[in-house]
């Protein structure tokens, strides 16, 4: 039953900073360690680089999550990029919350020193948005 | 608080005083045959009206891309109007120099869609009109800033039906200046009070789809809205709209068929981007040709998303839009 399979496996866009978590998820790939297949990585130049339109869109066109993920604050390759995203994107996380959909945003600061944080966060992301999508 | 009380004829004698110089322009309303309307004077004022109990556009809308030097404009409008100004401004839209803004307490509105007859013109009757039936638009009974608090200079009411001009600014000082009397202490109780505290928007989607039903995505919504600005708004043209196998991508993995398509992503991201600038005003719906209660939903959400900041758009000129602007150390809750 793959039809009932790829309905049952959520698909999840990931916008990853190339500085730090694409790096970092690179890593992991060399590394051998394993994060799931629905995990979709978009490149951006900058957590800052992602309008919330970006995430909007991919919600309502059917992903079932989306995170963001950049630098921890203050390491920036821009200087300040990320703490414009942490604003963006805390705004945009009370706006899902107000359209009672909240667990479908996420944020992430992942170093690119970071494989394994970055496997365990959107691992966890992945199965929360599973569980709850089986669920109903 | 100082001010200068206002006598019958001051405001226009006033006005025709600014007027006299050929660079000058006011924008206010005028009475016409058929209600009230927004209007540019020139060389003086005719058939003024201060107040304009009807609702049908946003004036700030008009104001957008005034970079001209040398035309002095006063703006003499609602709390909402003067509001979106402000915020045009700090989005780089409109140069503050040349212009000066003064609110005018605002009773509420009726929809210009509506009946006009029978109402009252003055402030006073207007107050007890509105609360003896509930013909005020949505929007203005659950306005946030009735008062003429922003801007350079506002024009109150109080009690005891005299008029007060009172100036916030240096500009505002200018133009109070043409008005004969001296500056005295204003009362303190104003014929219209501090707005009360609405309760917190709190929707879910499958209420938004119901709501949006009907919605045709003509898109008067966004081009009546003042501060929704972008002269390269992402929905022009249906680039940014779900198409071919992102349609059927869509239609597949969420179930939605709706149609027109897209017009989910259009609402959201609009409300998005308008969230911090938003003034409640209640343009958007009035524009809408479908009756789709939108003052609901982005005057709801972009409350809740300034309430994050402790910002209220429009209400200071020096209060930066939460979204240029950051603190190294805030906001851990939404670090995931
Ligand atoms: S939204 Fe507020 S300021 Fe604007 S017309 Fe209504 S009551 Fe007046
Ligand atoms: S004005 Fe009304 S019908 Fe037109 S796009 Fe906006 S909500 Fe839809
Ligand atoms: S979104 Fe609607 S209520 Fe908000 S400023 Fe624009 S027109 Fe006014």
């Amino acid at each position: 039953m793959a039809e009932d399979e790829k309905n049952k496996n959520p698909e999840i866009v990931g916008f990853a900073c190339s500085y730090c978590t694409f790096k970092a998820s690179e890593m992991a790939g060399s590394l051998r360690m394993k994060y799931p297949e629905g995990v979709k990585l978009i490149q951006v130049p900058c957590s800052s680089r992602v309008d919330p339109a970006f995430v909007i869109k991919a919600i309502v066109e059917g992903a079932d999550g989306v995170f963001v993920a950049g630098c921890h604050p203050g390491d920036c390759h821009f200087i300040k990029g990320n703490y414009y995203t942490r604003r963006k994107i805390a705004a945009l996380k009370e706006m899902f919350n107000i359209f009672s959909m909240k667990e479908k945003l996420r944020l992430f600061w992942v170093s690119a020193a970071e494989a394994r944080r970055f496997v365990e966060k959107v691992t966890d992301m992945y199965n929360d948005i599973k569980e709850k999508k089986n669920e109903g | 608080m100082k001010g200068k009380k206002i006598r019958n004829g001051d405001i226009e004698n006033a006005l025709n005083k600014f007027l006299k110089d050929e660079h000058h322009l006011v924008l206010g309303f005028k009475k016409g045959t058929d209600g009230i309307h927004h209007q540019v004077f020139k060389g003086g004022v005719d058939n003024y009206s201060l107040i304009n109990h009807v609702f049908g556009t946003n004036g700030a809308l008009y104001l957008r891309r005034i970079f001209s030097k040398g035309i002095e404009v006063l703006l003499m409008m609602r709390p909402c109007e003067i509001r979106a100004y402000v915020e045009l401004h700090k989005l780089t839209q409109i140069e503050r120099e040349d212009i000066i803004a003064i609110s005018i307490d605002c009773p509420g509105t009726v929809s210009s869609k509506e009946s006009k007859n029978n109402m009252p013109a003055e402030i006073d009757q207007l107050k007890g009109y509105f609360s003896s039936n509930n013909s005020m638009r949505w929007a203005c009974s659950v306005c946030r800033e009735k008062r003429g608090v922003v801007g350079d200079g506002g024009i109150r009411f109080d009690k005891t039906g005299n008029l007060w001009i009172i100036p916030y600014t240096e500009k505002g000082e200018r133009i109070i200046s043409i008005i004969e009397g001296e500056l005295e202490e204003i009362p303190h109780e104003m014929l219209i009070d501090r707005s009360k505290e609405t309760e917190k928007f709190q929707v879910d989607m499958e209420t938004f789809n119901k709501d949006f039903e009907k919605c045709i995505m003509c898109m008067n919504c966004r081009d009546m809205c003042p501060v929704c600005y972008c002269l390269d708004c992402v929905f022009n043209g249906d680039e940014y709209l779900p198409k071919g196998d992102a349609l059927l991508n869509k239609v597949f993995r969420t179930g939605s068929t709706t149609m027109p398509r897209g017009k989910d992503l259009f609402h959201l991201i609009r409300m998005y981007h308008v969230s911090q600038t938003c003034v409640g005003c209640g343009a958007c719906e009035e524009a809408c040709p479908q009756g789709i209660p939108l003052t609901k939903y982005f005057k709801g959400v972009s409350e809740r998303l300034q309430g994050l900041f402790s910002y209220m758009s429009g209400r200071s000129f020096d209060e930066p839009i939460p979204y240029i602007t950051f603190l190294e150390d805030e906001l851990k809750e939404a670090e995931d």
